[in-house]
């Protein structure tokens, strides 16, 4: 009689230990972000377009108006891309942040992985107008707004690496985006062909996270603000 | 109510069978279960847990055998106090002796065979080796070719040759881990860590990062490929072109 207790007794544990754990795991899935995907549009068959922003602050995009919970926190418009399998996407990132050094000026102030190696740079004067595009594989790394810096898992889905940075822009003239007023954007184009479905991560590698040991805490350290996903399928 | 001696049997029965499931697995688990070896420090870091697992099997099995002897046998329900087991061992010499002095060889064996390990991985590079400059950063390792223009976000070594990592952190403390070359070391800010390896078998491997260090470490993997020394040779000159 003892023994069929004691056995009751550890199955019911067992199955409201397991119980708290799914409840605890299915929280916890709710509770992550859920951004509406951009997805690139097609152009041409095998080609399409993306155009993301990078901010100073979270007060444009999709933390919406007032900028959410964290209105200072750095922040790109899209971190949920989506693009079809076997394409090209070229994107333009519209950078209306300021900026400093990289911490690794030699590797992340190079153009990685694009179609020839490169991007189209044009960046505007400090009055916000613009200026002639230029073609580069290297930007000045000690005046960066941010970068896009986009890698494949391995195991996870085709090789894939892409790091463009984006340079801070030096207008201080006013545009307004949304509810939130900047500086005219630097604007910068790429292209990367992409293969098989997989999802890919992307986050910005310049220290622009404030606090914390090597400047990647807060908006750097948060999923919505810095990083993101390319999902291809 | 079986006789002590009945009782004995059956325990080193027991304790036999796991010592012979033990070796088992020793001799065919880690070769599974790690890894693929890639390079001559991860050779050695199989036959340890191998040599390990099959030194430790007999004491396990002895721990095992004992616990379950005494939970099948001298296992108690009531209140009363239960009467002494009728095959309790006491005072016996020879079993004590025995004991302790397996015990005793085989730490000493693990001791030795471990300094040996360690004295074989922290040995001389020998001649010309490669030298791979490795920055870690959050959230991406990034590898430099030290008297060329090279770098390079993945990491391609050659067969056969020696290659000396110098490791170093921008930001907070990573971990460098090449799984499959038994080549593992943090990678610290303002310090070099250096660790060396040769690699033995062509393919690719992962590089990851073994200290959590913030929100994307999970995704702190790079790909790494052994080539053999011609197409090493080939992929510097064409990544020096590119540089």
């Amino acid at each position: 009689m003892e023994r069929s207790k004691a056995v009751a007794t550890a199955l019911v544990s067992v199955l409201l230990g397991g119980g708290a754990l799914a409840l605890a795991g299915f929280a916890l899935a709710s509770a992550a972000p859920h951004q509406a995907a951009k997805v690139c549009q097609p152009t041409t068959p095998g080609n399409c377009t993306l155009t993301i922003d990078s901010y100073p602050d979270a007060l444009a995009g999709e933390h919406g108006k007032g900028g959410g919970p964290h209105p200072d926190w750095v922040s790109y418009s899209d971190f949920n891309l989506v693009a079809p399998t076997n394409t090209t996407v070229t994107m333009t990132i519209n950078q209306y942040d300021s900026g400093g050094a990289l911490n690794n000026k030699a590797f992340f102030g190079r153009v990685w992985g694009t179609e020839g190696g490169t991007a189209q740079y044009m960046i505007p004067t400090d009055k916000g107008a613009d200026t002639p595009v230029q073609t580069l594989s290297k930007v000045d790394p000690s005046n960066i707004g941010h970068t896009f810096t986009l890698r494949g898992i391995p195991g996870n889905a085709s090789p894939l690496f892409v790091s463009v940075p984006l340079p801070a822009s030096p207008s201080t003239n006013s545009v307004q985006v949304g509810d939130a007023t900047y500086g005219s954007p630097v604007r910068v184009t790429f292209s990367f062909k992409v293969k098989g479905p997989g999802v890919y991560e992307w986050n910005c590698e310049f220290p622009c996270g404030g606090s914390r040991e090597g400047q990647f805490g807060y908006a750097m350290s948060a999923y919505g603000y810095m990083s993101g996903t390319l999902t291809v399928k | 109510m079986n006789s002590k001696k009945e009782k004995l049997t059956g325990m080193y029965i027991s304790a036999f069978v796991m010592t012979v499931v033990g070796v088992l697995i020793g001799v065919y688990g880690p070769a599974r279960l790690m890894p693929r070896s890639m390079s001559d420090n991860m050779h050695l870091s199989i036959l340890t847990i191998v040599v390990f697992t099959i030194a430790a099997a007999p004491v396990a099995a002895g721990v095992y055998a004992v616990a379950l002897h005494a939970l099948r046998h001298w296992t108690h329900r009531g209140d009363n106090v239960p009467a002494p087991a009728d095959d309790q061992t006491r005072e016996h010499p020879v079993l004590v002796t025995s004991w302790v002095l397996a015990s005793t060889l085989l730490t000493v064996f693990l001791l030795i065979w471990g300094l040996g390990a360690l004295s074989v991985d922290n040995g001389g590079v020998g001649r010309n080796p490669l030298v791979v400059d490795v920055t870690g950063q959050q959230w991406l390792w990034t590898f430099s070719y030290p008297g060329t223009h090279v770098e390079s976000p993945t990491l391609v070594l050659p067969e056969g040759r020696t290659v000396v990592f110098h490791i170093k952190a921008l930001d907070v403390t990573h971990g460098f881990w090449l799984p499959n070359m038994g080549v593992q070391v943090d990678a610290n800010v303002g310090t070099t860590t250096e660790i060396h390896t040769t690699p033995t078998a062509l393919g690719s491997f992962d590089v990851r990062c073994t200290q959590f260090c913030g929100l994307n470490h999970a995704f702190m993997v790079s790909t790494g490929t052994v080539v053999t020394k011609e197409k090493f040779a080939q992929w510097l000159s064409a990544q020096s072109a590119k540089a």
